[in-house]
C-alpha cells in the first residue's frame, strides 16, 4: 500500500504508464524533428510580429498578401497577439535567439532592446529602405546613440475619446475642449453617471496608463522622465493626479475599482466606449478607427482637460510604433525591403490608413488624407489641430520604462480598492518606477 | 526468442534432467534471466527518449538557472557574475514577500479542501454505484481541464461581474461582486478552481478504498461500530498511505500553480497583487522586467521551499502514516 516504496502491485500498475510515457515522448520527439524549419533555397521566409486588436490583424494580413504578390521570392508569416502578451513573447523569443525578423517596437522598449544588441541598425540598408520621406518631427525618434533601431510608423497623440450619443442620452453637454479644466472633467463625468443612474460611466479609469499622467505633469512644467532618464515630476503633482481618480470614484463618474479591472483586462475592444457603456475614455488617436467600429458610433476626439489651466500645454506627439528588424535575422535585407513596403508604398498606406498612427511618411500621409474613412479623418484632423499648440516632444524613456506599465496598473488598483491614499499611491509609484528604471 | 533459448538449454543438457535436480533449477532459471535482460533492454529503449529529454530539457536548464541565479543575466545581452546579490535582494523585496504569502495561503487552504472533497466523493463512488466508470470519468474530467488556458478563460467569464455566478445570484436578488476582479475574492476564486480539480486524487483514493478488506468493516459492524467510527478507525488509518501520497503530490502541484493565475489576472497577478503567485511573480521578473538572474534565484528558492515541505512531509509521515504491516 505504500505508493512510494515501489511494492509489487504498485510496480505492476505503473508499467503500462511508463510504456505510454515512452511512446508519447517518442512521438513528440518525432513530431518536433519533422517540424524543424526546412527553408528551401528560392523562397526567403520572414516572420513579422505585431500587437493589436482584431481589425489591425486583418489589415496587416492584407498588406502582407500584397507584399508577397509583388515579391514572389519572399514569404512573410504573420505572428500577432494583443498588447498584453506581446512583450513577454518578444522577450522570450529574443532570449531564445528566435526573434521574429521584423517586429513592432514601442518607445518604452526600444532602448531596452536596442542597447542590448537585439536590434539591427537599419541605416545600413539604405538600398532597400528609403527614409527620405519621414516626417522630421519624428524621424529621429528611433535613433539611439547614432544607430537607427526603429522606424516610426506614424504619429499619434494621447487624447480623450467621447461618445456624443452617450452625452445626449445623459442630457449632458459636450465640453468645449479648448478650455475645459480638470474640475470640469470630474464634474461632467460624475454628472453623466448620475443622470443615467449609473447606466453609463462618465469616463473609463484613466489611471491605468502613465501617458495621461505625462500630459498632466507637462501642463505643470514637469514631465515623466528627464533627458537623463530620471523622474522629472514632483510627488505633489502625482498626488493631485491620483486625487482626480479618487474624486471620480467617490462621485461615481468612473466604474468601480473591480469593474475597472475587468474593463482594463478586456483591452480596447471591451472599453466602455466600445460596449456603449460610457461616455469618455483615454486612448491614443490611432485607436479611434478601431473603437469607433466596435462601438458602432461616431466617437470624437477631445483635447485633454487643463490644457489652458496651467503654465503650458501638456499634449504631445509620439511615434506610434516602430518597425524594427532583429539583429539576428538571417535575411535583414529582405526584412528591410518589407519595412520599406510598409513605410513607403501606397498599397500599404491605403490599408493601414491611420491605424499605426498618422503615417510618418509625409507623402503617404498626403496620399491617404483625401479618402480616409470618417473616423481616421477625424483623428488626422485632430492631430493637425493640436500640433500648433504642442510645445515640445518627450525625451526617450529610460531602460525599464516597459515595467512602468505594470507598476501603473498595480498602483491604480491599490488606489481604486482603497488600499492606498492618493499620497501613498504617489509615493509607491515613485519608489517602484525609480527602482525599475535604475534612477533611485 | 524465449522458445529458442529454452530449446537450446534443453539440447545441451540432454534428456536426463530428472537425475540432477539442482541443475534443473539452474536450467529453469537461465531463460528467465535472459528474458529479464531482454526486458531491461526494452525498458531502457523506451526510457531512452525520456532520459534524453531529462538531460536536455530538464537537467541542462536546471543547472543553467543555478548559474544564472548568481549573475545579472537579462535575457538579451551579456551577463556578469554578481555573487549572492540576487539572493540578498530577496530579503528586501516586498512584492516577493506578498507573493510568498499569496502562495502559502493558496497551498494551505486549497490542498486540504481539495483532498477532503476528493475523499468524500471517492467514498460515495465506492458504494458500488451503477455506472461507476461514467461517474469516475465525469469527476476526473476537471482534473484534466483544470490547469488549461481554456478553463481559466472560462473561469474568468463565469466569475466575472456579469458572469454566470452573478446571474444566478441576481435571480435570488443578491448583488454579486466581480469575483476575479476584486482583491478580496480573486484568490478565493482560484482556490475554488483548484478544489474543483479534485478528480486526480479522487481516482487514487478510490483505488485505495478498494483495497481495504471488507472483513474489517464487517467485523466492526458486528461489534456495533457507527459509520463515523468505522470511517475514523478503519477507513482513515488504512488510507493514510494514500492520503500521504496525495498530500505530497498536491502540495508540490499547488506551489507550482501558474496558468490559472496568469490567465485570470491577465498576467498581472492583480487586482492589487492579490493573485500574485510565486511563479507568476517569477515570470514577471524574468520576462517582463528582463531580470532573469533574479528570476533564476527565485526559482531555486522555490525549489528549496518545495523540497523542504516534501522532506518535512516525509519525516512527519512516520508519526501518522500506517502501512499495515
Amino acid at each position: 500500500m505504500n505508493p512510494f516504496s515501489g511494492s509489487a502491485p504498485a510496480r505492476r500498475r505503473r508499467r503500462p504508464l511508463l510504456a505510454t510515457t515512452a511512446a508519447v515522448a517518442a512521438l513528440v520527439m518525432a513530431a518536433t524533428a519533422c517540424g524543424s524549419s526546412e527553408s528551401d533555397g528560392d523562397v526567403v521566409e520572414l516572420r513579422f510580429s505585431w500587437w493589436g486588436a482584431d481589425d489591425r490583424h486583418s489589415t496587416m494580413q492584407e498588406a502582407i498578401d500584397v507584399f508577397e504578390e509583388q515579391n514572389p521570392g519572399i514569404k512573410v508569416s504573420p505572428d500577432y497577439t494583443d498588447w498584453g502578451s506581446y512583450w513577454d513573447r518578444l522577450a522570450t523569443s529574443t532570449a531564445a535567439n528566435d526573434a521574429p525578423d521584423i517586429f513592432m517596437q514601442e518607445e518604452r522598449y526600444l532602448r531596452e532592446y536596442g542597447q542590448r544588441g537585439a536590434l539591427a541598425d537599419l541605416s545600413q540598408y539604405g538600398d532597400q529602405l528609403d527614409l527620405s520621406a519621414l516626417d522630421p518631427l519624428v524621424a529621429e525618434t528611433g535613433v539611439l546613440d547614432g544607430q537607427t533601431f526603429g522606424i516610426p510608423t506614424g504619429v499619434n497623440a494621447y487624447a480623450i475619446m467621447a461618445d456624443p450619443q452617450a452625452f445626449e442620452e445623459a442630457g449632458v453637454e459636450m465640453p468645449d475642449d479648448t478650455s475645459w479644466t480638470w474640475d470640469d472633467y470630474v464634474e461632467i463625468a460624475n454628472e453623466i453617471s448620475e443622470a443615467t443612474d449609473g447606466e453609463l460611466a462618465g469616463v473609463q479609469s484613466m489611471a491605468y496608463n502613465e501617458s495621461g499622467f505625462q500630459i498632466f505633469a507637462r501642463q505643470r512644467g514637469e514631465n515623466l522622465y528627464a533627458e537623463d532618464g530620471t523622474l522629472a515630476f514632483s510627488k505633489e503633482t502625482m498626488t493631485s493626479w491620483f486625487e482626480i481618480t479618487e474624486r471620480l470614484l467617490e462621485g461615481g463618474g468612473q466604474p468601480s475599482a473591480s469593474e475597472s479591472v475587468e474593463i482594463e483586462a478586456g483591452g480596447p475592444d471591451q472599453s466602455v466606449l466600445s460596449t456603449n457603456q460610457g461616455a469618455m475614455a483615454h486612448f491614443w488617436t490611432n485607436q479611434l478607427g478601431g473603437i469607433s467600429e466596435s462601438s458602432g458610433r461616431d466617437i470624437e476626439l477631445l483635447r485633454y482637460p487643463g490644457e489652458t489651466e496651467h503654465e503650458r500645454t501638456g499634449m504631445y506627439l509620439k511615434p506610434a510604433m516602430f518597425y524594427a528588424v532583429s539583429a539576428n535575422s538571417e535575411h535583414p535585407e529582405e526584412a528591410a525591403k518589407f519595412v520599406d513596403f510598409m513605410l513607403n508604398s501606397e498599397d500599404a498606406a491605403e490599408l493601414t490608413l491611420s491605424d499605426l498612427g498618422l503615417p510618418s511618411n509625409v507623402d503617404m500621409r498626403e496620399h491617404i488624407l483625401g479618402d480616409l474613412p470618417p473616423a481616421d479623418e477625424r483623428s488626422a484632423a485632430f492631430l493637425e489641430e493640436i500640433t500648433e499648440d504642442i510645445v515640445d516632444g518627450n525625451p526617450p524613456p529610460p531602460i525599464g520604462a516597459g515595467e512602468v506599465v505594470e507598476i501603473t496598473k498595480r498602483t491604480s488598483d491599490d488606489l481604486g480598492f482603497g488600499d492606498l491614499t492618493p499620497e501613498e499611491a504617489a509615493e509607491q509609484f515613485v519608489n517602484d518606477v525609480s527602482e525599475a528604471t535604475g534612477s533611485s | 526468442m524465449t522458445a529458442l533459448l529454452h530449446s537450446k538449454a534443453g539440447a545441451s543438457d540432454g534428456p536426463d534432467t530428472g537425475a540432477r535436480p539442482p541443475r534443473t533449477r539452474r536450467r529453469a532459471a537461465a531463460p528467465r534471466k535472459g528474458e529479464r535482460r531482454y526486458e531491461n533492454l526494452a525498458a531502457l529503449g523506451f526510457l531512452g527518449p525520456w532520459f534524453l529529454g531529462l538531460a536536455l530539457i530538464t537537467a541542462g536548464p536546471l543547472l543553467a538557472s543555478l548559474y544564472f541565479s548568481f549573475t545579472d543575466y537579462n535575457l538579451i545581452g551579456e551577463h556578469q557574475w554578481v555573487g549572492g546579490e540576487n539572493y540578498e535582494r530577496m530579503l528586501t523585496d516586498t512584492r516577493l514577500h506578498s507573493a510568498l504569502k499569496v502562495t502559502f495561503v493558496y497551498v494551505f487552504v486549497s490542498v486540504p479542501l481539495q483532498l477532503a472533497m476528493a475523499l468524500a466523493l471517492a467514498m460515495v463512488l465506492d458504494r458500488g454505484l451503477r455506472g461507476l466508470p461514467l461517474y469516475r470519468s465525469v469527476y476526473y474530467l476537471p482534473s484534466l481541464l483544470g490547469g488549461s488556458v481554456a478553463v481559466a478563460i472560462l473561469w474568468r467569464q463565469v466569475f466575472g461581474a456579469e458572469g454566470l455566478i452573478n446571474q444566478v445570484l441576481a435571480f435570488f436578488g443578491i448583488q454579486g461582486e466581480g469575483w476575479v476582479s476584486h482583491p478580496d475574492y480573486a484568490l478565493g476564486t482560484l482556490i475554488v478552481l483548484n478544489v474543483w480539480t479534485f478528480g486526480a486524487p479522487m481516482v487514487i483514493f478510490l483505488a485505495g478504498l478498494r483495497q481495504i478488506p471488507a472483513m474489517y468493516y464487517e467485523a466492526a459492524a458486528v461489534d456495533g461500530a457507527s459509520p463515523m467510527r468505522r470511517f475514523w478507525h478503519i477507513t482513515v488509518p488504512m488510507l493514510t498511505p494514500i492520503i500521504f501520497f496525495n498530500l505530497v503530490l498536491q502540495i508540490i502541484n499547488a506551489f507550482q500553480t501558474f496558468t490559472q493565475a496568469f490567465i485570470v489576472s491577465g498576467g498581472t497577478g492583480g487586482p492589487s497583487d492579490s493573485t500574485l503567485f510565486y511563479t507568476l511573480y517569477l515570470y514577471q521578473r524574468g520576462f517582463g522586467a528582463f531580470d532573469m538572474g533574479y528570476a533564476s534565484a527565485m526559482a531555486w528558492l522555490l525549489l528549496m521551499i518545495i523540497g523542504g515541505f516534501t522532506a518535512v512531509n516525509f519525516l512527519a509521515s512516520k508519526f501518522w502514516v500506517f502501512y499495515g504491516d
